[in-house]
């Protein structure tokens, strides 16, 4: 109840924020600019409010909620159990509901001074509504008998929720969505300034302000998607760090306009060319987050995607095309309407300018977006060309990004050099010709030692030059101004990232291994001896593997555990980073020697004796107090014992009870032990209530002394695949020069946002 | 008409051509097993694993074999080249790449499986929590 109202109150509040900044606009009446205002500070408010409130529903179980029910239980921890408030698809939507609201705070505040506030409000605003209108589709609130009326009695509190997946029940969990959503949110700010531009007749000045914003949005956006890179690879076990998959493509895309945006800014900023190309970019970065989001989550892609999205539902998917074709169609019309408007001034470019550089280089970022965006939505045009969805193969990107990739090489270097020696044509080949020599020495001894392929040599080759032009420039300017490194900074760590791209993917190595436990196993150089394994936690179980390789010794313990959950095997590999290197071992299986044929199941009716092995035993009752009936109904732990009594060969008769114990639909057994060699645990619990005396059991007697004894002649042996991913670091590493990069340049742009605040103020006025 | 405009039309349109050309090419057709043995390329097999078929990992070709079944009810043995996938025990359906060999098995270069990020709810499930 509480929820959906706090949500409606924000989606009224928001509505009228939206209209009074409009109408702000247009009349320029002050109280309609504070309504407006206000109005946006209330819808913050209230999303803060219906967060919170969903939040403390799941801190406190309220498992009669569905969405709390359906992720959430009370074994996890408290960082894992906040972080199922975005483990859902409604949960998700109210995260990205959220992050947006928060920056539409900064926003307000940034826009207000350089004079940008009602017409950037207005569609960021719309951006929140939108959202706001997918929770009140998609409510997040439904209580377990909405969801299944006439299923479930009305007023029913599950005891315990269904739990997070295991895949998801990571550290990674709790940092990369917030990373991910909050930069899907910071992509609609460049979408409401290029809309305010059009809006406004305002074709040169919006870029100032926008771009600390766009690079903000990149930085964001690729720390998040990188983060995920990094999850699938430590945790995941998927053996790489990127798969070409939907969910991770989805993201890419709008990451890549926003890029290719800040480029063209930059000329915009010089030339005042690329005035269109500059609001359709930055309009493309938003729209694309929208069409990845319907991709993957409306099911479209059905079948053929490693992830599985369930249909989210009739309404929620067509709001999801209702948002797109709105947005999309009202930046269309109004470029449209606005499109003769919009100055074009001739400006001559020579191919030896920056600005060449700068406009092939964003079209080819806008190519590979295209083209990861054609291979993504191959389900849907293959649906519609053929009939039936089929998905790209992962060798289609492979194919297409590699040429781009190594122009994007060449031109991060060409357009940095051209940058700094605005040059003649004679001048620019002598700039070129030190970092495309250092480039062609480099490339030529990977050629000699390793690399085969002539594209993924020229790759490495543009890879290289980039960064000897990136540091050579980098250093001179960091010399005169270091905040003017910020692109030179982001290229070094490009050009890195790429060469780690190739050693890490192209030269890695894979053996899968039998590794009996005490055995040394040589692999790939390698000497490995699985030594046992431990358990974590209640859960979990650690196989400990030495690693040796020349002098130096390791231990790597990937995870391995069995899970109710979905009654399904995890994994997770381990890593030895061994700095050029990683060693990493993700385990397959664990066969254990002839334990199950020391064990014999049996079942008895009450009463009944037989003798299995050398015991006879016979089955007396069911051990069940009825204080423990009363306990059951209460949903608390439940001990169910079934009494027993046992002779071993000609001793003694004793009586024993080995139990179940039940809690919370979890079940551990209480086994019993007969003298040193026989272990009795429940197998199987068949009461009778009618006819007490048809009550069976089915208890299961492990035979220990044979288990062990044939365990000592052989271990058991762990499958596992080892692999070895060559300077892998550099992928990482480069990821953190790039996002420096970005950080110093967001200061840098920031600070001359503010500087020219006061030239846009006076544009205002006009 | 400028040269250079020239220039940039080729560039883009042979460009167009190379990706529909990938596209295309590494487009491969999902099938059912009768579908995959009358194809004589690189298909998608869709369907699930049966759990109740021996499947095994033989160490030293590095070969995974299990049996799928297909939407259709029919059953087949994929060979598969490397381990089982990770998560192969959860996944609610598997697909395997590959082609139909003489021998009478699917030879598998990949397999994929569709390993929800989210499990759909049942309402029975709620009752068995309770």
């Amino acid at each position: 109840m509480i929820g959906g109202i706090l949500v409606k109150a924000a989606f009224a509040a928001c509505l009228v924020s939206v209209i009074s900044y409009f109408q702000y606009h247009r009349r320029g009446k002050q109280v309609l600019l504070t309504t407006g205002r206000l109005a946006y500070f209330f819808t913050v408010a209230a999303v803060f409010a219906t967060a919170g409130y969903f939040l403390s529903l799941i801190l406190t179980h309220q498992f009669q909620y569905t969405y709390v029910w359906s992720y959430s239980s009370r074994e996890l921890s408290t960082p894992l159990l906040v972080s199922t408030f975005y483990a859902g698809q409604e949960g998700s939507f109210m995260l990205w509901t959220m992050y947006t609201s928060l920056i539409g705070i900064f926003l307000v505040l940034h826009s207000r001074s350089k004079g940008y506030e009602p017409e950037v409000m207005t569609f960021f605003g719309l951006i929140e509504l939108a959202l706001l209108l997918m929770l009140i589709v998609k409510n997040p609130f439904l209580y377990v008998w909405e969801s299944w009326p006439g299923q479930v009695a009305s007023g029913f509190v599950p005891v315990n929720g269904r739990g997070l997946n295991p895949l998801l029940q990571n550290y990674w969990m709790v940092i990369h969505p917030q990373v991910l959503f909050s930069g899907f949110s910071s992509m609609g700010v460049p979408y409401a300034y290029a809309m305010a531009a059009l809006l406004k007749k305002d074709y040169k000045n919006w870029i100032r302000p926008a771009t600390p914003w766009l690079v903000l949005g990149a930085t964001i956006l690729g720390t998040g998607i990188m983060m995920g890179g990094f999850w699938a690879y430590e945790t995941l076990g998927w053996g790489g760090y990127w798969g070409w998959d939907p969910v991770e493509n989805s993201s890419l895309v709008p990451w890549l306009f926003c890029v290719a945006s800040i480029h063209t800014t930059l000329s915009q900023r010089k030339t005042g060319g690329f005035a269109r190309t500059n609001l359709v970019l930055a309009i493309m970065c938003f729209i694309m987050v929208l069409y990845s989001t319907f991709l993957t989550r409306s099911g479209v892609l059905g079948e053929t995607s490693v992830h599985s999205f369930v249909d989210p539902g009739m309404w929620a998917y067509w709001l999801l095309i209702g948002m797109m074709v709105t947005f999309t169609s009202l930046s269309a019309v109004l470029l449209w309407i606005r499109r003769k408007e919009i100055p074009r001034p001739a400006v001559r470019q020579s191919l030896y300018t920056r600005e060449m550089a700068l406009f092939i280089g964003s079209t080819t970022l806008v190519a590979c977006a295209l083209l990861i965006t054609a291979g993504t939505s191959s389900p849907i045009i293959t649906e519609i060309l053929h009939g039936t969805k089929s998905a790209v193969d992962t060798s289609y990107y492979v194919a297409t990004i590699l040429p781009l990739g190594i122009l994007i090489g060449l031109l991060a270097g060409v357009g940095q050099l051209l940058w700094w020696n605005r040059a003649s044509r004679a001048d620019f080949w002598k700039t070129l010709r030190t970092p495309a020599l250092l480039a062609a020495g480099a490339t030529l001894v990977l050629v000699f030692f390793s690399v085969r392929e002539p594209l993924v040599a020229l790759f490495v080759f543009a890879a290289a030059f980039s960064l000897f032009a990136n540091v050579q420039v980098g250093l001179k300017i960091a010399r005169g101004n270091p905040k003017f490194a910020g692109g030179s900074v982001a290229h070094i760590g490009l050009a890195i990232m790429f060469l780690g791209f190739v050693a890490s993917s192209k030269y890695d190595r894979k053996e899968t291994l039998a590794l009996t436990q005490g055995k040394p196993v040589h692999s790939m150089g390698y000497t490995l001896t699985y030594t046992g394994y431990r358990a974590i936690d209640k859960e979990r179980y650690a196989f400990e593997v030495n690693v040796e390789s020349g002098k130096q010794r390791y231990t790597v313990a990937p995870i391995m555990y069995y899970t109710s959950y979905n009654d399904g095997l995890m994994r997770n590999p381990d890593i030895a980073n061994l700095y050029t290197k990683d060693f990493y071992l993700a385990p397959l299986s664990l066969e254990q020697k002839n334990d199950s044929a020391a064990v014999q199941n049996v079942e008895l009716k009450r009463g009944e004796t037989k003798m299995i092995g050398k015991l006879r035993i016979t089955f007396v009752e069911f051990d069940f107090p009825v204080m423990q009936k009363a306990a059951m109904l209460e949903g608390k732990e439940v001990r169910i014992g079934a009494r027993l009594l046992v002779r071993e060969g000609s001793g003694k008769e004793q009586p024993v009870t080995p139990a179940k114990i039940i809690n919370a639909g979890e079940q551990r057994d209480e086994a019993v032990r007969i003298g040193d060699s026989y272990e009795i645990t429940i197998a199987g619990m068949h009461p009778d209530r009618e006819a007490k005396e048809n009550s069976r059991v089915e208890i299961a007697v492990k035979d220990i002394q044979a288990g062990a004894h044939e365990g000592s002649s052989e271990g058991d042996v762990l499958m596992a695949e080892a692999s070895e991913k060559p300077f892998i670091n550099l992928v990482w590493s480069g990821v953190i020069i790039v996002v420096v990069g970005f950080l110093v340049t967001i200061v840098r742009r920031g600070q001359e946002a503010r500087l020219t605040a006061g030239a846009a103020a006076a544009a205002e006025g006009e | 008409m400028k040269p250079r405009i020239v220039i940039g039309s080729v560039v883009v349109i042979a460009f167009i051509i190379f990706g529909s050309y990938s596209f295309m090419e590494s487009n491969v057709e999902y099938t059912d097993i009768a579908g995959a043995m009358t194809k004589h390329k690189k298909v998608q097999l869709k369907g699930s694993w049966n759990k109740d078929k021996q499947s095994s990992f033989d160490a030293r070709s590095s070969q995974f074999t299990f049996w799928l079944v297909d939407d259709a009810g029919r059953e087949c043995r994929v060979v598969l080249d490397g381990a089982a996938p990770n998560n192969f025990e959860l996944a609610t359906s598997v697909v395997a790449k590959g082609r139909f060999t003489e021998e009478g098995y699917f030879h598998a270069t990949e397999v994929l499986t569709k390993c929800p990020s989210k499990y759909e709810a049942q309402p029975s499930e709620l009752k068995k929590t309770s």
